[in-house]
């Protein structure tokens, strides 16, 4: 019976997609009924096999219409949930039910909430069957589902110019990342001619030859559109500033989160390049990018999602430095933190729609002293802000101490330089997210009142709901990290290592032997909270770094700025005497200073955000040129 | 000669050779779904849905979009899928697994559906493109159509 449940969960949100479709006109009641109990439904579905394979270990291997592979080929479609796969797919069921709940409140005031919902359900089994299939091509076809209902759920809001442009750079961009995708999968199955991942694991072993070079290459590069990272993260920007803010959240929560998903499958399962250091340099160096841009680009926002969809590429970057590490310890801080970035951005997402549901704005100058009429929204804002800048207890301080671990002793352990300035950046990153928090904190909920916003009322409880629940896991998943460790990371790393027990369940007992197929070999998770020794050389390490960047940079202390260009009354209060009206110290306003100490590396930012899509479709072409190179330089 | 709208007729020519072979298309496109239990239900729904082509050659964008509905289009799509979603599901049902052959030669209603399921599922793939495809069809058709067209048969609709 139990191993129905993943196509069943699957399948009934794509049913319930067409039943949203065609009963959806009837009433609400309906539609919307429809909508939140097939949710419902595939949520329960998912949940009832943590038992099974996350605690007993169980692998689940299905094969539609029976088709069960013939003289040691693969020749159908097959489903293979192990702990991995579950553990994302846990991530995906919690995210879309916890955003359709809140859309039930926020999308009141929106025409064609039918094609909404169908939209969404389809997204939320696109997602569901990445995470769960076995099959590289069905993997491909839900990605483009994926992309293509992404698409028009950014253009769903479809009066505001954003959302329309937003769209097709998602259109143009996306679809750039499904043709290599497609590329890719087309070459492995020259090669293999199965489409069946575990199959294709034990059939290439590990070793490399030009085509399936080639194909790692843009199957990775592929993803990584999916996952945003730098420098394919272009279209997300607009994407989640303009969708509705439910969608926002499914974006960050899950869709990529299947990009992730989809990179850890192919790293280390269905390729096994992971003991490799080239690779695990290529991953973590794309990781320390990802998250350094990401935050310098979101200290600089003025729009609420549009800074959380830059800090979301931000945490993203920290995933990906994590399981580019190739230890357990580093997969465990990868899994954990991409859980708590599900939960804590969502949050996030969740708290933005319900200022933009109260005020009609999120532009952070136009914002402040909400706290006073939205009590419930700024705790809940509070435990998520805490979270992703990872104060104590809250579980972004878990993951991210995880994380920092785990790349230190990396570093330690191999002495590359690399991995000892991707902990700094860690670090450096995680102080910047901190500040750029506190700036959304005093802009939207603390300060100066704008009196625009003075009949600002709570948002409906149908709305806090969901928050509630997401703040309440946030604090859960701090506390009790060692618990999520036991019953969620661990069998999942152990899952994305144990690579021969995923080919023997799915092929047949005894085929990964004859293969040749071993584990990756690596040392169990060592993971603590307090190392003394290592950490005051790691924190002299991260002062000399601060110091250095402290002492090149161009110092303002002591200049006045007065006159001329950029001189702006507004800064200089004792000097002006404080104006009368509305002025409070706005989103762009806080890190001033800052930012006119890295003029020149905004202004080199500035240049590539060109908001052009050809300049973007060119940085994806780039980024997939330097992966593919990297990769036959060094498998070669 | 004009229609009272102001629609401009075309050629008789290219009329009658729209009339005449829009049955043939039709029933070519029905026959080659009716193969389906080796694969006809794509193939077929395409020819079935170049059924607007024609009749968007022969009369223009104002006609065809008067004469086919494409709300009743999208609902008959969405039909078509939950037809075959539900016909994989009744692999469950019978103990086997998603999209399984079931009915295939067990003397229930054996001649209608000797296929087994699977045949029914290629018939509701065959709905469902021919559907989906003639929706398609109908949108870029309105790309192509002359803005004046395409602005009234919008404005007929929104009267409706």
């Amino acid at each position: 019976m139990i191993q129905h449940f993943p196509v069943m969960a699957v399948m009934l949100l794509f049913l319930g997609a067409f039943l949203v479709a065609i009963f959806g006109r009837i009433s609400p009641v309906i539609r919307d009924g429809i909508a939140i109990l097939i949710a419902t439904i595939s949520l329960v579905l998912i949940y009832a096999l943590i038992k099974p394979v996350m605690i007993d270990g169980q692998i689940i291997s299905y094969w539609m219409g029976n088709w069960e592979p013939v003289e040691g080929y693969a020749i159908g479609i097959g489903y293979e949930v192990d702990a991995l796969g579950l553990f994302f797919a846990l991530l995906v069921v919690t995210t879309f039910w916890l955003s359709g709940i809140y859309s039930l409140g926020y999308l009141k005031k929106d025409a064609n909430k039918m094609h909404y919902y169908t939209l969404y359900l389809m997204l939320s089994a696109s997602v569901l069957g990445l995470v769960l299939t076995g099959d590289l091509f069905n993997m491909f076809i839900m990605i483009e589902i994926m992309t293509f209902a992404s698409v028009a759920l950014t253009a769903f809001r479809n009066k505001q110019a954003i959302a329309l442009e937003a769209a097709f750079k998602y259109l143009v961009l996306g679809s750039i990342g499904s043709s290599m995708t497609l590329a890719g999968v087309a070459l492995m199955y020259r090669v293999c001619h199965t489409l069946n991942m575990a199959q294709i694991s034990s059939i290439i072993g590990g070793e490399f030859n030009l085509t399936t070079i080639m194909a790692f290459g843009l199957i990775v590069a592929g993803l990584g559109v999916k996952s945003y990272i730098v420098p394919f993260h272009t279209p997300a920007a607009d994407a989640y500033t303009a969708a509705p803010t439910s969608i926002s959240m499914i974006f960050s929560g899950m869709v990529n989160k299947a990009g992730v998903y989809g990179i850890i499958r192919m790293v280390y399962v269905v390729f096994r390049a992971m003991d490799r250091s080239s690779i695990q340099i290529l991953l973590v160096v794309f990781g320390a990018v990802t998250m350094f841009i990401g935050v310098t680009m979101a200290l600089a926002q003025h729009d609420f999602k549009r800074l959380l969809a830059f800090h979301s590429i931000s945490q993203i970057g920290y995933v990906i430095t994590a399981i580019g590490l190739g230890t357990a310890l580093g997969l465990n801080a990868g899994l954990f933190h991409a859980m708590n970035h599900t939960l804590f951005k969502g949050l996030l997402f969740l708290t933005a729609g319900a200022v933009l549901t109260a005020t009609g704005t999120t532009n952070l100058d136009k914002l402040g002293g909400l706290s006073k009429r939205m009590p419930v929204t700024t705790v809940c804002f509070l435990v998520g802000a805490f979270s992703i800048s990872g104060l104590p207890p809250f579980n972004g301080f878990a993951s991210k101490w995880m994380v920092y671990q785990a790349i230190y002793t990396k570093a330690v352990e191999s002495g590359n330089i690399l991995f000892a300035i991707a902990t700094i950046t860690a670090l450096i990153v995680s102080v910047m997210t901190l500040a750029s928090f506190i700036k959304v904190t005093q802009a939207v909920f603390f300060g100066q009142e704008n009196p625009e916003n003075a009949n600002a009322k709570e948002v409906p409880v149908i709305m806090q709901i969901p928050m509630v629940i997401m703040a309440v896991l946030c604090v859960l998943t701090g506390l009790f990290y060692n618990v999520v460790e036991k019953f969620l990371l661990a069998p999942a790393a152990g899952a994305a290592l144990g690579v021969s027990n995923y080919i023997d369940k799915m092929m047949g007992a005894g085929y990964a032997k004859a293969a040749g197929i071993t584990d990756i070999e690596a040392a169990p998770a060592a993971f603590s909270f307090w190392n003394p020794l290592v950490w005051l050389l790691l924190f002299v390490v991260v002062f000399l770094g601060v110091y250095i960047v402290m002492a090149t940079s161009k110092s303002t202390r002591g200049r006045m700025l007065e006159g001329g260009e950029g001189y702006d009354p507004k800064y200089a209060t004792f000097f002006s005497g404080e104006q009368e009206e509305f002025s409070q110290v706005g989103g762009s306003d806080l890190f001033w200073g800052f930012k006119t100490d890295w003029k020149g590396y905004y202004k080199v930012l500035q240049g590539l955000h060109s908001g052009i899509v050809t300049d973007y479709a060119s940085y994806i072409v780039m980024g997939a040129a330097i992966i593919i190179l990297v990769m036959f330089i060094c498998l070669r | 000669m004009k229609f009272k709208d102001g629609i401009k007729e075309k050629n008789i020519i290219i009329k009658c050779g729209s009339d005449v072979f829009l049955p043939f298309s039709l029933i070519f496109a029905l026959y080659v779904i009716l193969t389906a239990p080796v694969g006809g239900g794509f193939q077929g729904g395409v020819l079935g849905a170049a059924a607007v082509l024609l009749i968007y050659l022969g009369y223009g964008y104002d006609v065809t979009r008067n004469s086919i509905n494409p709300e009743i289009l999208r609902i008959n799509e969405a039909c078509a899928t939950t037809i075959y979603a539900l016909l994989g599901f009744a692999g469950l049902v019978f103990g086997a697994n998603f999209c399984r052959n079931v009915f295939y030669a067990n003397g229930w209603l054996t001649g209608f559906v000797h296929d087994g399921t699977i045949g029914l599922m290629d018939y509701a793939v065959g709905y469902n493109v021919m559907t989906g495809v003639g929706f398609l069809l109908i949108l870029m058709l309105g790309f192509l159509a002359p803005v004046e067209e395409a602005k009234k048969a919008k404005k007929k609709e929104d009267e409706k």
